[in-house]
């Protein structure tokens, strides 16, 4: 069924009707999604996700210019890429492709934001997202996510590692725009950023952990993804044993389904557990 | 007889638990980053090849304080061990920190030269000083970068320029340019540049895009000015507590991992630089003149730590004869000599 629906797609892109494929790549973004984001055994979604990625290419292909659909295929590499993807080569192809496509997509919007992508300065950049509309905060979450995705597939590449400040002002104008935007996961990252390095280094852990429990609360105690990242990243840099196997076991104790969030949930609690277990040496 | 055997097997491995030792070792490098992944790996190896005899422990990101914590906890027995530069092991043996002497060296090729000569005495010293060197690697070199233009000696003293707090080298190497340095943490730094407190810093390329200090500095003078060395020292007496096989193990996995990192350093400090000036960071180079003057400044600083007794004349010595042999060469070799 998978390959029916890929081969369908090679097939209307390349007969360029871009409009059908538009209203087609539409509807299979909405119900993909549902489907994906409630479903319970991320193993399902990894071998089945690959064909709709080819989908969504052809779709992209019929309509090279399409914002929606350059979003739509940043957002499912980008989530691909991160979350079952463990090759370093594949996980960096898959990612950089994601990221493209979310630059392609902020190009078609807006031609003006195009140029500040490719080098310039720092402040220049962080002026360029300040000024940008409410609106848009859509399209710049999706273009920080895909962008995190990209530096996190190849964490030895400086020009990664460099972009990181930006991404960061890309989330902080989200954040003012919507603190709770995406069931509050904005915060998270922002969260994960603040626990990249220690205090000593410039890092800001505790300022992380807040933003962590500011998404975990939005979510009324249903998103648990926070808190994992919490142990991961915050608890782990503290070198605070306590808070990472509490938080884990509260992961751990939650039913992960939730409407919207039951497929980030089973993939927090496989991770809550290899934390726990991988905690006894780290410790 | 099954039995029999597992009490033996039991037995053996009670032994095995009862004389393993774990050293408990320090770093400011987060978790994540290239340092760890490859000191975290020569762990491994240690804990495989002594069939657990010997545990090495870490705690990454700083967790255990600044140099002079670590230190303090490795006389208390608390810690063994830690990744030191070369200047945070002056107080154990003050010329560990000569690498870093402003305006050194010219070249990555004349410091790889000098340290082959040099850096089996500054390990004899450390030991003297009761730690066993068990790996040291360059981190490149470090530069003065800034958010308002340095290419001049004059530009240079009417900025804010940082020097780290206990840095005696840089607080020195300063005041003979004519530089009254504010001293801060490293992680008040960032902050300080945002605010325009400091706008001034001294830092390797991928240190700066590491710090994210990338996003303030605007112009960087292309000139060398000091090297960092950074090592893992483990004191002398946890070490001799391990047999001696079990000690050319350690030694092995970490010097293994820091020719590892000697050679990632050099790459990753390339990489950053072209990093760096494709996100619009210019790279100045200082007319001849300049260059005369700051070699000055770091002869005058060499000359006071030497007449002070803060860095030892033999080794001070040492990198003399090894520079001059390496620009000997050089020249040969740009003559066409063999």
């Amino acid at each position: 069924m998978l390959r029916k629906a890929a081969v369908l797609a090679v097939v209307v892109a390349m007969s360029g009707c871009a409009a059908i494929a538009n209203k087609a790549a539409d509807r299979l973004s909405a119900s993909l999604t549902a489907g994906v984001l409630d479903q319970d055994d991320p193993e399902t979604v990894a071998a089945g996700l690959p064909a709709y990625l080819i989908l969504l290419d052809g779709f992209i292909a019929s309509g090279p210019d399409n914002a929606d659909l350059l979003f739509t295929g940043a957002r499912m590499y980008s989530a691909y890429a991160s979350n079952f993807v463990l090759d370093g080569e594949r996980r960096k192809r898959l990612a950089d492709r994601g990221f493209d496509y979310a630059r392609r997509a902020m190009c078609a919007r807006d031609r003006r934001f195009c140029t500040a992508f490719d080098g310039g300065d720092f402040e220049r950049f962080d002026a360029l997202i300040a000024a940008q509309k409410d609106e848009a905060r859509e399209s710049l979450y999706t273009l920080a996510t895909s962008w995190i995705g990209w530096v996190q597939a190849d964490t030895g590449d400086w020009a990664r590692i460099a972009d990181l400040p930006r991404i960061g002002a890309v989330f902080a104008r989200v954040v003012a725009v919507d603190p709770n935007y995406d069931r509050g996961n904005v915060q998270a990252y922002l969260g994960v950023l603040d626990c990249l390095r220690p205090e000593s280094l410039g890092g800001h852990p505790q300022r992380g952990i807040e933003h962590l429990n500011a998404a975990f609360d939005f979510s009324q105690g249903r998103n648990l993804m926070p808190k994992t990242l919490l142990a991961e990243y915050c608890a782990r840099l503290l070198f605070d044993a306590q808070l990472h196997d509490r938080v884990l076991g509260e992961v751990l104790a939650t039913d992960p389904h939730a409407p919207g969030l039951t497929l980030a949930n089973t993939i927090a609690r496989q991770r809550a557990r290899e934390l726990l277990e991988s905690g006894k040496d780290y410790f | 007889m099954i039995a029999k055997s597992l009490l033996v097997l039991i037995a053996v491995l009670a032994a095995d638990l009862a004389t393993a030792t774990t050293l408990k070792l320090a770093t400011l490098a987060p978790e994540g980053t290239g340092w760890m992944r490859e000191l975290r790996a020569a762990g491994e190896t240690i804990n495989q090849r002594t069939d657990g005899r010997v545990l090495i422990k870490f705690f990454p990101g700083g967790v255990m304080g600044n140099d002079v914590a670590v230190l303090r906890k490795i006389t208390l027995g608390q810690l063994q061990g830690g990744a030191f530069s070369g200047s945070e092991l002056s107080s154990v043996f003050p010329s560990a920190q000569v690498y870093s002497m402003p305006f050194l060296f010219e070249s990555l090729d004349e410091v790889s030269y000098v340290r082959k000569q040099v850096d089996p005495l500054i390990r004899e010293g450390l030991r003297q000083g009761g730690f066993v060197v068990v790996g040291m690697s360059g981190g490149g070199f470090a530069y003065l970068m800034s958010t308002r233009p340095i290419g001049t000696k004059n530009e240079l003293r009417a900025t804010k320029v940082w020097s780290m707090q206990n840095d005696r080298i840089a607080q020195l190497a300063f005041s003979n340019g004519g530089i009254n340095p504010i001293t801060l943490p490293l992680g008040d730094v960032y902050t300080s540049l945002q605010t325009g407190l400091l706008e001034t810093v001294a830092i390797t390329t991928s240190g700066a895009i590491a710090f994210q200090w990338h996003t303030k500095i605007k112009h960087v003078v292309d000139l060398p000015l000091s090297y960092v060395a950074g090592m893992l020292a483990i004191e002398q007496k946890a070490f001799d507590r391990i047999a001696a096989a079990d000690q050319q193990v350690v030694r092995d996995a970490f010097e293994s991992a820091f020719r590892n990192l000697d050679a990632s350093g050099i790459a990753d400090n390339d990489s950053a630089r072209v990093v760096l000036e494709k996100q619009g960071i210019a790279f100045h180079q200082p007319d001849p003149d300049e260059v005369r003057y700051w070699r000055s400044i770091g002869d005058q600083t060499l000359k006071q730590m030497l007449a002070d007794g803060s860095i030892s004349a033999q080794i001070v010595a040492a990198i003399r004869k090894a520079q001059a042999e390496f620009r000997a060469g050089s020249a040969n070799a740009d003559a066409g000599l063999p």
